[in-house]
């Protein structure tokens, strides 16, 4: 299958200042890929290059098999950018925004008023299509704001952070919209600050760090790059020093520790299998009354190759 | 790529015309401006002292006609002064240095050849730097035209009648056909007059258009931090649209701006401002400049904020040493000097020249010509740091 995106070698300085080095990936036809990296990774200056907005250094971006260098009209045409900002006019209404923008990207002019419509419904939005965006909410704000980069049927959506500052019920919405899209062909590059949205949404993600590319996979794949240890939160009625003392001796446990009068936490590869022995084991000592088994995560695997949290 | 560009224009101009800022800074302000100004000083003339060449290569009677009856004429005693001078070519260097205004040459056997009735010519030379001078040397070679009509008139029908040759000049002027002496009229600068309302009413329409075209490209920079100039040019459009469009809009509205400042100039006052398309056409080279001038600070601008500004000062700096404000001619020599790198300065003063003169689109072919100079240098420039900055 042909991809929808291929970049290659993607890099960019700013006066000597790397933002971006050796950059690439590919996002097949109905396959949602995720950047992520924390501020200032080169996250946004991959995007501007992608969109056309920043000219690279060097390498090259192919969109549905148009150059973007040699022919940025024909590639553009099949790109829907998201802007992390709500890059819409405020004092014009959701209908005349997403108006303006089919007449500016050239739809003929028979189809605008029926897209407007389609796009519309797509986003949830028929029903306040005529009121101004400045009285939107915060989530149908969002929803306008993905709607527009949809007016021209692009076959790639890329998304810079479409989820900030909306509420639980707003995210949901929008994450099941761009399930549908996805599911129904459309290829998909999202950034987020969210792990869980991308974890969602995203068939494969990169982990970028200092403008280049440090992990690509499936979730499952980043999450073996740290290894199998899981995490075991156990909660002790009875002598919790002399179970703590036998826990530290089970094949399997590499790590035990005492964080609370009443609870242990142990560190201990394929932790979901050792539960059986880990209760055997304190049987007689003391009643085990709650247990939680921490499995590593893709926030784990990202502390482990970038050395900070995402928010940081 | 047309379609887009009007999208754009056409959003830009509903924005304009919704907020009202387009009323407000490209009709209401400059006509309220330019008729208050009027009102408080127009009526006055900008005082003349013109000093006009007199090459006379004929020695007859009619350069000495012409310079008594200037010598003796009460309407031009302190304004106008004659200055002798040996030919055509001291009197064009003349001309050039800025030492005279204009310069009327009599050719050598100009009055033998009136006499005999065979007419004659007499040449005028003027500069564009300073028409009123212009006005009155042509307002006196017009008269001596008139004359030498007449009497070449007169000699041909004495000589057909039977008047010997030897005696027709006597005989033409005991019959009252005008002589050698010259009778100018009245008032010889009435073409001249350049009511002060007029000045203001240029004056005006050369400030505000800077801030109508500089209210579009503080739009583009707004775009740019609301996001949707990043969205347009990430779309399948060329990166040069979202600024021509808001370009247009800006261009347009303040010919609308300058043009109604001055139908409102004429009609308020009864004043007039010349050739029409004399004027429109040095309008129009204003507009172009400013627009270059207010995109070039677009072009460099980090914030919305800070292209307000600059293009703020760079209107009211132009406006007071162009002579927007204050006439020209009360600015000291060094001053009127800097005026010369103004657009201000070069439309105040073809149109107070188009004003006085009566003159054609050619007499303001040079200030059109550096209009458009300064248009083309903006524009490059601007072009330059629009691939640098916006559409880097």
């Amino acid at each position: 299958m042909t991809n929808t995106l291929t970049c290659e070698n993607l890099s960019k300085s700013y006066g000597g200042v790397v933002a971006v080095r050796d950059v690439g990936f590919t996002i097949a036809p109905g396959e949602a890929y995720g950047l992520l990296g924390p501020n200032g990774a080169g996250k946004t200056t991959t995007i501007s290059m992608l969109v056309g907005l920043l000219k690279p250094d060097s390498g090259t971006v192919v969109v549905g098999g148009a150059d973007l260098a040699a022919d940025p009209m024909a590639a553009k045409a099949k790109i829907g950018y998201v802007p992390q900002e709500i890059a819409l006019y405020p004092d014009l209404t959701g209908r005349e925004n997403l108006r303006f923008f089919c007449r500016l990207f050239g739809l003929p002019r028979k189809e605008v008023r029926g897209r407007v419509e389609e796009v519309l419904d797509l986003v949830g939005l028929a029903d306040r299509a005529d009121a101004k965006l400045d009285t939107y909410s915060g989530g149908m704000k969002r929803r306008i704001n993905i709607g527009a980069a949809l007016l021209h049927r692009p076959e790639l959506l890329i998304l810079d952070e479409p989820t900030v500052g909306v509420d639980p019920q707003s995210r949901k919405s929008i994450l099941d919209g761009l399930e549908r899209l996805v599911a129904d062909g459309m290829a998909l590059l999202y950034t987020s600050h969210y792990m869980e949205e991308v974890e969602r949404i995203c068939h494969r993600i990169a982990i970028v760090d200092h403008g280049s590319i440090v992990a690509e996979g499936t979730r499952h794949e980043l999450v073996e790059l740290v290894g199998g240890a899981d995490r075991i939160e156990l909660t002790l009625d009875g002598d919790v020093e002399t179970a703590l003392a036998k826990l530290r001796g089970l094949g399997g446990v590499t790590e035990a520790v005492r964080t609370a009068p009443g609870s242990v936490r142990l560190i201990a590869e394929g932790g979901r299998y050792l539960l059986p022995a880990v209760i055997s084991t304190v049987d007689g000592i003391a009643a085990v009354t709650a247990v939680e088994v921490v499995e590593p995560d893709l926030e784990a695997t990202f502390l482990h190759l970038t050395g900070s949290t995402l928010r940081d | 790529m047309l379609r887009s560009l009007l999208t754009v224009s056409a959003l830009e101009l509903r924005t304009r015309v919704r907020d009202r800022t387009a009323l407000i800074i490209a009709i209401i302000v400059p006509v309220a401006m330019a008729t208050l100004f009027g009102v408080a000083l127009g009526g006055d003339d900008p005082p003349l002292r013109a000093t006009v060449g007199l090459v006379d290569l004929d020695g007859g009677e009619f350069p000495d006609g012409v310079r008594r009856e200037i010598m003796a004429s009460t309407e031009l005693d302190g304004v106008l002064t004659l200055r002798d001078l040996p030919g055509r070519e001291q009197a064009q260097s003349a001309l050039d240095a800025g030492d005279i205004g204009a310069a009327i040459v009599f050719p050598a056997g100009f009055s033998a050849s009136v006499g005999a009735g065979r007419g004659g010519q007499v040449g005028v030379l003027t500069s564009a730097d300073t028409p009123l001078a212009g006005v009155v040397a042509n307002a006196v070679v017009d008269r001596i035209s008139s004359l030498v009509r007449a009497r070449t008139l007169a000699v041909r029908a004495s000589l057909d009648a039977g008047v010997p040759a030897g005696e027709v000049k006597e005989f033409v002027e005991r019959n009252g056909a005008a002589g050698p002496a010259l009778t100018l009229e009245n008032d010889p600068m009435a073409g001249g007059r350049v009511d002060l309302s007029v000045y203001y009413g240029a004056g005006m329409a050369a400030l505000f258009a800077f801030f109508v075209v500089g209210a579009s490209f503080r739009g583009l920079l707004i775009e740019r931090k609301q996001g949707t100039l990043d969205r347009m040019r990430a779309g399948p459009i060329h990166g040069w649209v979202p600024i021509a469009g808001k370009a247009v809009v800006g261009f347009v509205l303040a010919m609308v701006s300058v043009c109604v400042t001055w139908g409102s100039s004429v009609l308020i006052f009864g004043s007039t401002w010349g050739d029409p398309v004399a004027v429109f056409t040095l309008l129009l080279a204003h507009v172009l400049a400013a627009t270059a001038i207010t995109m070039l600070v677009a072009s460099r601008a980090r914030t919305d904020a800070q292209a307000d500004g600059v293009i703020m000062v760079i209107s009211f700096v132009a406006a007071f040493f162009g002579g927007s404000l204050v006439p020209l001619y009360n600015l000291p020599d060094l001053l009127q000097t800097v005026a010369l790198f103004t657009p201000n300065a070069w439309t105040t003063t073809g149109l107070t020249g188009l004003a006085g003169s009566g003159a054609g689109l050619a007499s303001v072919a040079l200030p059109i010509g550096v209009l458009c100079a300064i248009a083309a240098v903006a524009f490059g420039l601007a072009a330059t740091g629009f691939r640098k900055g916006l559409l880097g």
